[in-house]
């Protein structure tokens, strides 16, 4: 705590809270200024927070002057940071661990080659660190017995796909089969139509005999002569015939579906189709119309089949769907891709693919897609294309019907984008497949638990392969006898309870990964002083940083030899890890939590306000930040990069929504920024917008406070309890910048807001969903969130503003150029979270000069993103326990 | 075995005991004397909403001074004793037939993208893992509705739905839930326990492992590995709670055996007195009951509409309205029939199970496809729940803060459930 405040503490504080007299049981005059134990920062805890809630000074007493205790809370905040972090140090100790969820999924799919959903299992992150903090990674009866399950339907999934390695399937998808069902549809809908009318007429006969005119008045009367419901009531009119006799034939009062026939209303759309070109050898991607299961042509939903044709199952594996697309050149330019994904009920899909091809020279659309589970459900193996943003909200769907209606000469409908002519599901055989080592370890024993009268092995064989097996699933260590003494009972009492053996032989494999050795990483040390590791510990270490995954071969081998540790094996092992595709299980991993991605799942965007925004384009936003990130390592490039660039790593959607021309196809690659283009960096990555918000508006806070945190290595204290509330301007029709003016004009927000606001007002060029705008508005809303006439108003939009005690920016870009030249910060930033993260264990205060050395090497490197990598690898750190 | 009886013996956790030497038959069920009746816990939901025009009361008239609408009239007798409250929603839900699968836990179905089904934890079930301590039964799940499709309420066993969001099984016959809260398990005890040795066997072989890793492992490691032998030991205890009970005669039943083939609306009736008698005999605290509200409960009350579209009377109203409504009346006699039972149903220390029950009765559909408002009535003196008013929240104040406020009511502080923001002062007493 700087000592200048000492003064002000004794003027304000000290009367009451001394030697003698302490009111409150509080004294301050013997409070030692640097805080190194918990007791003190108690109590400096309990100034701040007295200050923070206006408690203190009391009333009576003289009030500190604004300026005065705002330095006074930004300083003392600041304290308890750093004393808290002080008090937390662990001194480099790191804790064991057991594998976080997605290095549980990631070490599951390295040992039996096949991916499992585990979102049952808990996430692993929130806690305010990164997922390999062991500290933070809990253990639980419940995940205990889910792990026993997951490892079992893992072993499931992977022996039947070893058993099903060489089988191949083909199934092509004829699209004009729905043109048929459309104009099926209208064939009944004009038959359904000319029904109802003669029924009507027969109806209207009968109610026009004189002497039923008394009972026709009654029930009009009855229905305030609403004809539909009228008709509802034929029974009672004598002589009028019933809506079953003209072939309305349901469960219901069938004079609905005559009424409803009557009106037809999509009856010119589906004509309009049926006279579109290409309908006898493809299909159009229409806007929904009819209920689905009535007719469904606004996408192509189709079962990855169960055992058609040839009556043998569908197993699981790796599947490539190709699509044959074109586009009919009447869509606007916008609308050229397609969605693809699993469950058409669901609204996000699993990939976006831009469409080139013309009906003249269609394209063919190749996706892979991995079936996991050859049981699946009909939802989750039926998979559809349809056109992207047609089916996130059903709001929006009625909105682009509307606007569809007036580019239509039939005043309804949309014109057509997208022609399709066929689809296709081929699995692809695994015969070039690599045994992955959890079933090589098996040996030849047998792995089908449906064959009949199976062959039981010899228990020998089976006590080998249940040995290999736990030292593959163990990482190289040795299970010990009685562990596998375990086994072979269960093995045998589950055999003599009449099991099939290959069923009994998974049960007890499930056991192995559900072991401490597998769900662990552990580092045993016995003495109190930090040790070297072992050179298979380091392997462990290093696969797990680099690819979230077990070592493989080359790394144990290594290991074995004793090599690994040599400075130039280490670096080539390092550099070949890097290399691998496994390292997206470092990048998205480490970006996700770095960045704090998680905030993109926390709120539903507005899609009514933001309708480029649609829920495909998110996706590709998403993905611009892992994607960006994986270049920069790819290419060892400078993480400067990620607050300034010449360049944004984007895909044709997103250069689409970005407005970027000359940019066409699903792959994400380097593309160079006109000049002007506020893109390239983090700040102009739509995704990173969006987090700084709530999908509908901006929060310039949000947004302040995370390039503080993210971009200056300088994280806000978190907002304390107890500040009394702003409420004054609620209803109030104000700029953004004037409502948040009003943290200046209270000490305890303006000891935080001051460094924050000004930030985030010099992004508001950014709107919610990250598109530039100049100008903004803002309409106050009723109780029930409606908007009250007349209480609006529109501004332009001025980000000018300078950095508490920093220099002064007029816009964004100065703004950014001021946030670029500060690059040593935020290399030291990105040093802190790789440390914690490749360590498993928080970054202290006894880390400064391994933080430095980082820093200071990376530097001369101009912070090439491998460079940090080699030198927290290379550390002493890095190879002790 | 004998690792794991070391193990056992060395182990802190508790197993709630039966007590034997019972004074009554209530307390033959329950694990210890508790010193006030114990809090309850209930959950009826009824699958396709309610007819919005005749159910709610007006919003315009909030507090004790409403008028009681039509739909809710058999409850006259019980108005100060319940409450309606109005506004509330599960954000997430977007199933318009599905008045149950996320009524309980506010869940997102398609928060796992490419799959197609997703839950979270039930309240019930959040509530069960405490309150269940001390009972044979930590819940009881009840349903005799027809299948989730056709009574509205959606995919899922029962109600409710356990941590890992998955579907917990119902009993779907009286006479079957009669048996297994009253008649003993006729299984040879040591059949019974075979089967749970056969499942310390795996916990035996693990922990085999667990020791040999502990070998070399420093003290902070050591404390970590310890979860690890924590949740073996959970197991344990809960294996034990299964193993202890199994010897213990079950309690008289204060109820006689339930007719069998009883469909639709006397089903409810049945079950509704099974509800009163496993409280009285604290077999449980927790209970749901997923009723019926299809083709045979509507056939039950004389109504041959299809269920599906007598939800979606707005647009013809006729017959599909008054078939509506008239399962509304139905439901809200049901209702009041329970409510009577469970006041005149004595504690040991002259207060009434109604004193201690904290009932909610609702769907998650309004009616048609909507998803607002969700009709909630909440009734029983358990949770300290404000009753005899028309409530009226904010528009699309999360359930999940009612089921919060409903936790906290009965003793279980959990810090959120679902989407909830906070407890509902509003509806507190």
């Amino acid at each position: 705590m700087p000592a200048h405040h000492r003064a002000l503490l004794k003027s304000h504080c000290f009367k009451c809270h001394n030697a003698d007299k302490q009111k409150g049981r509080i004294r301050l005059d013997d409070l030692p200024f640097t805080v190194t134990d918990a007791q003190t920062a108690e109590r400096w805890q309990k100034i701040l927070n007295a200050l923070n809630s206006g408690e203190m000074p009391p009333q009576d007493e003289k009030p500190l002057a604004d300026a005065e205790k705002t330095d006074l809370l930004d300083d003392l905040a600041n304290t308890m940071v750093a004393a808290r972090r002080l008090l937390a140090d662990q001194k480099g100790a790191i804790t064991m661990r057991r594998l976080n969820r997605r290095e549980y999924q990631n070490t599951i799919r390295e040992l039996l080659g096949v991916e499992i959903p585990v979102g049952e299992l808990p996430s692993d992150t929130g806690s305010g660190n990164y997922d390999t903090v062991g500290a933070n990674l809990f253990m639980s009866a419940n995940q205990f017995e889910q792990y026993l399950a997951l490892g079992r339907k893992a072993l499931d999934a992977a022996f039947a796909r070893a058993l099903a390695a060489t089988e191949e399937r083909y199934w092509r998808y004829e699209t004009e089969a729905i043109s048929e069902k459309v104009a099926k549809v209208v064939e009944d809908q004009i038959d359904a139509k000319a029904r109802a009318e003669r029924w009507v007429q027969k109806v209207e006969e009968a109610a026009a005999r004189p002497e039923n005119s008394e009972i026709v008045a009654k029930l009009r009367a009855e229905v305030n002569n609403h004809e539909g419901r009228f008709r509802r009531l034929w029974k009672r009119i004598p002589g009028a015939p019933s809506p079953e006799s003209f072939g309305f034939q349901t469960k219901e009062n069938n004079a609905d579906k005559a009424n409803r026939a009557l009106a037809s209303y999509w009856l010119p759309y589906h004509q309009y189709y049926l006279e579109q070109p290409g309908i006898d050898t493809g299909m159009y991607l229409a806007l929904p119309t009819e209920h689905p299961s009535q007719l469904e042509n606004g996408a192509i939903s189709f079962l990855l089949p169960w055992s058609f044709p040839s009556g043998v199952k569908w197993p699981a594996g790796n599947y490539l769907i190709r699509v044959r697309a074109a586009l009919t050149g009447q869509g606007t330019p916008d609308r050229r891709f397609i969605e693809f994904g699993v469950n058409p009920r669901g609204n996000q899909s699993l990939s976006v693919h831009e469409v080139t091809g013309t009906m003249e020279s269609p394209q063919t659309i190749e996706i892979p897609f991995f079936f996991g589970d050859a049981g699946a459900e009909r939802a989750d193996r039926t998979l559809y294309i349809r056109e992207k943003g047609t089916h996130d909200h059903y709001l929006v769907t009625r909105l682009l019907a509307k606007e569809g209606a007036k580019q239509m000469e039939i005043g309804q409908g949309r014109p057509y984008a997208i022609w399709v002519d066929w689809l296709e599901i081929e699995r692809v055989s695994d015969a070039d497949r690599t045994v992955p080592p959890g079933l090589a370890a098996l040996g030849d024993l047998p792995l089908d638990d449906e064959i009949k009268k199976p062959a039981v092995p010899a228990l020998e064989r089976v006590r080998t392969s249940f040995e290999r097996f736990a030292k593959e699933a163990f990482r190289g260590r040795e299970p010990g006898t009685k562990f596998i003494d375990g086994l072979i009972r269960k093995y045998q009492t589950r055999l003599s309870a009449g099991d099939h053996p290959v069923a009994a032989f998974k049960d007890c494999l499930a056991i192995v990964l559900s072991s401490p050795m597998f769900l662990y990483l552990a580092e045993p040390n016995l003495e109190t002083k930090p040790r070297p590791l072992s050179d298979l510990e380091l392997a462990t270490r290093l696969s797990y940083f680099l690819w979230g995954a077990p070592p493989d071969l080359e790394l144990r081998q290594l290991a074995a030899n004793g090599e690994l540790a040599r400075p130039n094996v280490l670096t080539a092992q390092t550099k070949r890890l890097l290399d691998d595709p496994r390292s997206r299980g470092f990048s998205d991993a480490f970006t996700y939590q770095w960045l704090g991605l998680h905030r993109l799942d926390f709120f539903q965007v507005n899609l009514l306000k933001h309708r480029r925004f649609d829920n495909a384009t998110k996706l590709a936003a998403r993905d611009e930040i892992y994607e960006t990130v994986a270049f920069l390592l790819r290419e060892n490039q400078s993480i400067a990069n990620l607050i300034r660039s010449d360049f944004a790593v984007i895909n044709g959607v997103l250069a689409e929504y970005y407005r970027i021309p000359g940019v066409s196809g699903d792959q994400f690659r380097r593309v160079p920024l006109p000049t002007g283009s506020p893109r390239g960096g983090l700040l102009g990555m739509a995704a990173i917008s969006l987090m700084g918000g709530n999908g509908e508006e901006t929060s310039p806070v949000e947004r302040g406070a995370w390039v503080l945190r993210k971009l200056l290595n300088d994280p806000p204290p978190p907002a304390p309890a107890n500040i009394p509330q702003i409420a004054r301007l609620a209803g109030k029709v104000l700029t953004t910048g004037e409502r948040l003016q009003a943290h200046q004009d209270e000490a305890q927000c303006a000891s935080c807001h001051r460094r924050i606001d000004p930030i985030g007002l010099g992004l508001e060029n950014f709107d919610a969903v990250g598109t530039w705008r100049t100008q903004n508005t803002y309409v106050v809303k009723d109780d029930n969130g409606r908007p009250i006439p007349g209480e609006e108003r529109t501004w332009t939009i001025d980000p000018a503003g300078q950095l508490h005690n920093g220099p002064k920016f007029k816009n964004y870009f100065e703004l950014r150029n001021i946030l670029a030249s500060k690059e040593e910060e935020f290399a030291r930033g990105i040093t802190e979270g790789l440390i914690e993260y490749a360590l498993g264990r928080p970054v202290g205060f006894s880390d400064e000069a391994f933080i430095t050395v980082v820093v200071a090497r990376t530097k001369q490197k101009n912070f090439a993103f491998r460079e940090f990598v080699h030198a927290v690898v290379s550390s002493r750190e890095f190879h002790t326990k | 075995m004998k690792h794991r009886r070391h193990f056992l013996k060395s182990s802190t956790a508790l197993i709630g005991l039966p007590v034997l030497n019972s004074l009554g038959f209530r307390r033959f069920a329950s694990a210890a004397e508790p010193t006030t009746p114990p809090k309850r816990l209930v959950f009826l939901g009824f699958g396709w909403g309610i007819t919005e025009e005749t159910w709610y009361p007006d919003i315009k008239t909030p507090g004790p001074d409403y008028g009681l609408p039509a739909g809710l009239k058999p409850l006259a007798r019980h108005k100060k004793d319940f409450s309606i409250v109005q506004g509330l929603w599960n954000q997430y839900s977007v199933e318009g037939h599905a008045g149950s699968t996320w009524w309980l836990s506010g869940a997102n179905k398609f928060a796992q993208p490419g799959q197609s089904m997703h839950n979270t934890i039930s309240a019930d079930q959040v509530a069960a893992e405490q309150l269940g301590l001390h009972t044979r039964f930590s819940s009881l799940q009840l349903n005799t509705s027809e299948s989730g499709e056709a009574a509205g309420h959606g995919p899922g066993l029962s109600m409710a739905w356990d941590r890992n969001g998955k579907p917990v099984a119902g009993l779907n016959d009286p006479v079957a839930a009669y048996h297994k809260l009253f008649s003993n398990d006729a299984t040879p005890i040591e059949e019974q326990k075979g089967r749970l040795a056969e499942k310390r066997s795996v916990l035996d072989t693990v922990l085999e492992n667990a020791r040999s890793l502990q070998r070399g492992l420093g003290k902070d490691d050591n404390e970590k590995l310890n979860e690890y032998f924590q949740s073996i030991r959970d197991i344990e205890t809960r294996l034990s709670k299964e193993e202890k009970w199994i010897g213990v005669p079950r309690p008289g039943a204060p109820i006689k055996e339930p007719r069998g083939g009883v469909e639709g609306k006397g089903s409810v009736a049945l079950m509704y007195d099974l509800l009163v008698a496993a409280f009285q005999t604290d077999s449980t605290r927790v209970i749901t009951y997923r009723q019926p509200g299809g083709g045979e409960f509507l056939n039950s009350i004389g109504v041959d509409v299809h269920p599906h579209d007598m939800s979606h009377y707005v647009t013809t109203k006729g017959e599909k309205l008054a078939a509506s409504q008239k399962r509304d009346l139905t439901n809200s006699t049901l209702l009041a029939g329970l409510i009577d039972k469970l006041k005149a149903t004595k504690e040991a220390d002259g207060s009434s199970l109604f004193d201690h029950i904290a009932l909610t009765y609702g769907s998650n559909i309004r009616s048609g496809h909507h998803l607002s408002n969700c009709p909630t009535l909440l009734t029983g003196g358990g949770a300290g729940i404000k009753l005899g008013e028309n409530i009226v929240l904010p528009q699309n104040t999360p359930l999940c803060n009612v089921w919060l406020t409903m936790l906290h009511g009965v003793g279980v502080p959990a810090e959120r459930h679902g989407d909830s923001t906070g407890v509902l002062n509003q509806i507190r007493a």
